[in-house]
């Protein structure tokens, strides 16, 4: 925890007191990064630090869809299945990729190295169809190019 | 051709740094500000450009900052960086190249509105845009633009940057600012309005990135030479952002009033394919569609767009050719806006998810007669029955699409499958 | 003062006011369930729409602040329309467990689906949540029913403090919910049953024990505390005091639930208010008894008497659960008699709150200011030498006494090391009328519930026989 405590430190160093509760937001994005999903305990943590009610940093941790409760792959791709990557092909890239991985949206590969999520608009429209795996995105996809990106994570 | 006030220079390796955008004029408007001008000169011009909000709602940005009282104990500036409305991706471009541009359009924002400390709340899913970003932050505290006693002016201003969590309605103010505030992101009812109590109660302003990257420009040329591009109720330009089903999609700046068919035909190059054009939407998901025939006399901005029943919104423009089924293209919409709704209040909770329902139902083959008739009465109910406007945005395309290609829906409910083999991608 | 005309009815306004508080303050009931006076505004429910100067656009009157001019229409087209279409989300995916739900009969979600609703036209299958939600021990939750008003969720935030509630998930997924790792243990938590506007939040010890149209309510005092919090005491109405269904039942207590007094408690009370009827089911002292053989009252009153008119030093104990009247009949009757002692009759027990800023007060008896209005308030002396002792209540261990003479005035059995010498069974406050003084000297009314039974003593009456 003392890694995660000593960022928690450092950014509230930076924070007027005023702006207290505000920390809530960088605080479950930093956990986040650390621990790559939460859970109940990690929003009362969090409460506790900044003196504010658990439940209000619970409310913030199941109402954001980036905040991940449950264990993730290595690798977690997420394909945009809105309406521009929609026109340009984004079935056919998720299609693609369930079938090279094995796996349907929603899950993880049995060696625990890829989540296949579809979320919402990435703002790739005019690059589309785009994901984001991890934090990069990948955008103008083709199957080449999602077979090229994939075994360069595999190595 | 008229001026550019974003792509105005040519991009390299370097171009999104400090130094190369001080050689651009970086930071002069800002210096003239802070040297020259009192606080209520800067809303003055930005008054007289008549620039409006490039968010989305198109709210005149000069009137919104005149709602704020500057010498209330504390003012909230926050910067509207959760571009999330489908269609639109012009604030990553601002970010990824030009980062310093909003920086200054903010710190000019800030003088006039006497903030001491504002925010950034940028997409928690971009990538470059925030490293981009963050990087620029730092530079411009480094040289002094941000901080304490900005160019030894006295005037102080500390930006802070807050990601968001994955959520589409916290680019609407107040779900914004109650984010920004360490909840979920639920919008409030107004009164009270931000200007008057927002962010922690205070007044609080929160403007779109286009819209602030537009405000050196303005300092630096005159509000007159901004009202000389685009039209008059609509003056400057906008990034355009087309993508869907045309040659080369991408940002364009263009000014406001700009013939949309130019758009799709001249500077995009045309249908994908060299196909018949089906439909535009011409301002993000939210906007109402436009039929091709209407494309053939539509401008883009606000008050032409007005007459056709539908808006310029946040300016992306979405094309969509022939052999599109049109059942399949709105259930992509109404999963999106089911998907994203908050929660908070009654129409728009249970409505989104009804129309979802339904809409899934229909493509999946079983919609059955009546289901026409629920839509309409369900978008009935939660048009202007909501807290904020994501109901409305979730009920718009829903009953434009079903009414402007009605006989696609009734085809596919009696024969349970589309007509237009459930093409999206063509 | 700003007049608003609602309805072409022009009425007064105040300052601070919505249109709605206007409107509710004046009899126009404008339909709301998310709402709540001593709540902060939500705003999400949206059945208290209304049309303002005849504009489209419908505005919540519960956030709608009155400006001068200001014309308001509750029962235009538009209105109807807007409620129809909001009664038939709430109840999209609402149960229709009207049969089996306690709520039924006042539910404000009922009523409004008559009065306001349309026929459903959703043929969805409804979207199932969790029906049995264990928010305590004493709360049971069932998220199907919950329309997310957020009083609940408001009330753990602003009134009792603790903020164990809240909503997560989003959009239709929201469900209201506690911290996994902690019971709802508010002392509160209570009340958030009674100001749930559908059946989603139930009293345990209330599920299924009766159809609330079977009941009615009396006006009374809680008595665990100096506060004296007003309370609505459920028992059977008197048309339903049918012995078919087992006599037990029409001399039961079925719930308590808080009576609004905005001069002591305002529309709230604590846990302890909602369980008197446990606090009560004690087992009770019902005969007459001397030296541990029943005896007759005539014989008790005899005896007594006897007792009081021999004894050298007599001492009373004075009860802080009389009632002002029991009070007054004893210092005018056997006041003068006796050296009087008072008490704080019951203290606070492991785990309870002793005192907060919001209603609960550390000094557990309903009565020590009528006590004191009336007596000097003298703790008991056991070197005094008193040879008889009058003890009237509870909370008193009889080894502490000495060797007098002990005359028992009681309501409940408590084990007790010797046995009183005389023991007077007496009614409860739900078996008269009468009044309590709470700490702030407010006197506040209590009426009773049911009658005594036959051998117990209204122990203000005796007073006067046992002084003749």
């Amino acid at each position: 925890m003392s890694c995660i405590e000593d960022k928690f430190a450092k950014l509230r160093a930076d924070y007027p007191k005023e702006l207290n509760s505000s920390l809530v937001m960088p605080f479950l994005r930093i956990m986040l990064d650390e621990k790559k999903h939460l859970g109940e305990s990690d929003a009362v943590f969090i409460a506790s630090y900044l003196d504010l009610p658990p439940m209000q940093v619970k409310e913030a941790l199941t109402w954001y869809t980036m905040f991940y409760r449950q264990p993730m792959g290595q690798h977690v791709i997420k394909v945009c299945r809105n309406i521009a990557c929609s026109l340009m092909g984004a079935e056919r890239i998720i299609d693609h990729l369930s079938q090279k991985l094995g796996i349907k949206p929603g899950e993880t590969t049995p060696d625990g190295r890829f989540t296949l999520l579809l979320v919402e608009c990435l703002a790739s429209c005019g690059t589309a169809p785009a994901m984001q795996i991890d934090d990069t995105y990948h955008e103008q996809l083709t199957e080449a190019k999602i077979d090229q990106i994939l075994k360069g994570l595999s190595q | 051709m008229s001026e550019k006030i974003f792509f105005n220079f040519t991009v390299t390796a370097d171009s999104h740094k400090l130094e190369p955008y001080r050689e651009r004029g970086g930071y002069k408007a800002l210096e003239t500000a802070l040297k020259t001008l009192q606080p209520i000169d800067v809303e003055k011009e930005v008054m007289a450009s008549g620039l409006r909000g490039r968010g989305g709602a198109g709210f005149p940005t000069g009137s919104k900052w005149s709602f704020v009282n500057k010498k209330a104990p504390v003012v909230y500036l926050c910067c509207n960086a959760d571009e999330g409305e489908p269609g639109t991706f012009k604030d990553r471009w601002i970010f990824e190249y030009n980062s310093h541009q909003l920086i200054e359009g903010m710190l000019l924002a800030a003088y006039a509105l006497n903030v001491r400390n504002a925010f950034i709340y940028i997409r928690g899913e971009f990538d470059l845009s925030f490293r981009r970003l963050m990087e620029a932050m730092g530079e411009a505290y480094n040289a002094g633009y941000i901080g304490e006693n900005i160019l030894g002016s006295g005037f102080s201003c500390d930006i802070r940057v807050m990601q968001g969590g994955g959520a589409y309605v916290c680019g609407e103010e107040s779900s914004l600012y109650t984010s920004i505030e360490g909840f979920k992101g639920y919008p409030r009812n107004k009164p009270p309005f931000p200007a008057i109590q927002g962010l922690y109660n205070a007044p609080t302003v929160v403007n779109n990135v286009e819209t602030l990257a537009n405000v050196p420009w303005i300092i630096n040329n005159g509000a007159k030479a901004f009202t000389a591009m685009g039209t008059e109720k609509h003056p400057g330009t906008k990034i355009f952002c087309v993508s869907g089903h045309v040659k080369k999609p991408g940002l364009y700046e263009l000014p406001l009033g700009y013939p949309l068919k130019q758009l799709i035909y001249e500077n995009c190059g045309g249908i994908l394919n060299d196909k018949q054009l089906k439909a535009v939407i011409p301002g993000g998901s939210s906007s109402p569609i436009l039929p091709a025939k209407d494309v053939e006399t539509a401008n883009l901005d606000a008050e032409c767009l007005g007459t056709f029943r539908t808006m310029l919104g946040s300016g992306g423009v979405i094309v969509i050719a022939e052999g599109v089924c049109m059942v399949r293209l709105l259930q992509v919409l109404s999963r999106f806006y089911a998907h994203e709704s908050c929660g908070q209040c009654t129409p728009c909770r249970e409505g989104t998810a009804w129309m979802n329902d339904i809409i899934s139902r229909i493509v999946a083959g079983k919609g059955v007669k009546g289901d026409m008739e629920s839509l309409e009465r369900i978008t009935k109910g939660i048009m202007g029955n909501t807290v904020c406007a994501l109901g409305d945005a979730a009920a718009m395309p829903v009953i434009n699409i079903i009414t402007k290609f009605r006989e696609e829906f009734d085809y596919y409910i009696e024969h349970g499958r589309s007509m237009n083999d459930g093409r999206l991608e063509i | 003062m700003i007049e608003l005309k609602i309805d072409n009815q022009t009425i007064e306004t105040q300052d601070g006011d919505t249109v709605l508080t206007a409107a509710l303050r004046h009899g126009i009931d404008i339909p709301h369930f998310c709402f709540h006076p001593c709540l902060s505004i939500a705003g999400n429910c949206r059945i208290c729409l209304v049309q303002v100067n005849g504009r489209p656009k419908l505005m919540p009157a519960c956030n709608l602040p009155i400006t001068p001019g200001m014309e308001i229409e509750t029962n235009s087209e538009p209105v109807r329309a807007a409620r129809r279409a909001v009664m038939q989300f709430i109840t999209l995916n609402h149960p229709v467990d009207c049969g089996i739900c306690d709520k039924a009969g006042e539910c404000r979600l009922q009523d409004y689906q008559v009065k306001y609703g349309d026929e459903p036209f959703a043929i969805e299958p409804k979207h199932h949540k969790p029906k049995f939600y264990d928010l305590s021990s004493r709360i049971v939750l069932d998220d199907e029913r919950c329309i997310l008003c957020s009083r609940c969720v408001r009330f753990t935030r602003e009134i009792s403090g603790t903020a164990q509630l809240g909503i997560v998930e989003r959009g239709s997924h929201s469900r209201v919910e506690r911290l996994d790792g902690k019971t709802f243990d508010d002392p509160y938590s209570d009340n958030v049953t009674d100001i749930c506007p559908v059946g989603a939040l139930l009293r345990r010890d209330f599920l299924y024990k009766s159809r609330v149209w079977y009941l009615e309510p009396v006006r009374s005092v809680c008595t665990s505390c100096a506060r004296g919090c007003s309370i609505n005491v459920w028992k059977r109405t008197h048309h339903w005091r049918v012995r078919s269904l087992g006599e037990e039942k029409n001399r039961m207590v079925y719930r308590i639930t808080p009576f609004d007094n905005p001069e002591i408690n305002g529309p709230w009370i604590c846990n302890k208010g909602f369980d008197l009827p446990t606090f009560m089911s004690r087992p009770r002292v019902l005969r007459p008894a001397i030296h541990g053989a029943a005896a007759s009252i005539d014989d008790i009153i005899e005896e007594t008497k006897r007792l009081l008119s021999q004894a050298k030093k007599p001492a009373a104990l004075v009860s802080a659960h009389a009632s002002n009247e029991e009070l007054a009949a004893f210092k005018d009757t056997l006041g003068d008699k006796v050296v009087v002692y008072t008490r704080q009759d019951n203290s606070p027990e492991p785990g309870d709150v002793i005192e907060d800023s919001i209603l609960i007060r550390a000094d557990k008896n309903p009565n020590s200011a009528g006590v004191t209005a009336l007596f000097e308030p003298k703790a008991f002396n056991p070197s005094a030498g008193h040879d008889l002792i009058l003890v009237w209540g509870e909370g008193v261990a009889f080894s502490s006494l000495g060797a007098a003479t002990i005359i028992h005035l009681t309501s409940f059995e408590a084990p007790q090391e010797k046995t009183a010498d005389i023991v007077i069974p007496i009614s409860t406050f739900f078996e008269k009328s009468g009044s309590f003084t709470n700490f702030e000297g407010k006197r506040n009314c209590f009426k009773k519930v049911f009658e005594k039974p036959e051998l117990v003593q209204h122990i203000g009456q005796l007073f006067g026989r046992l002084s003749a």
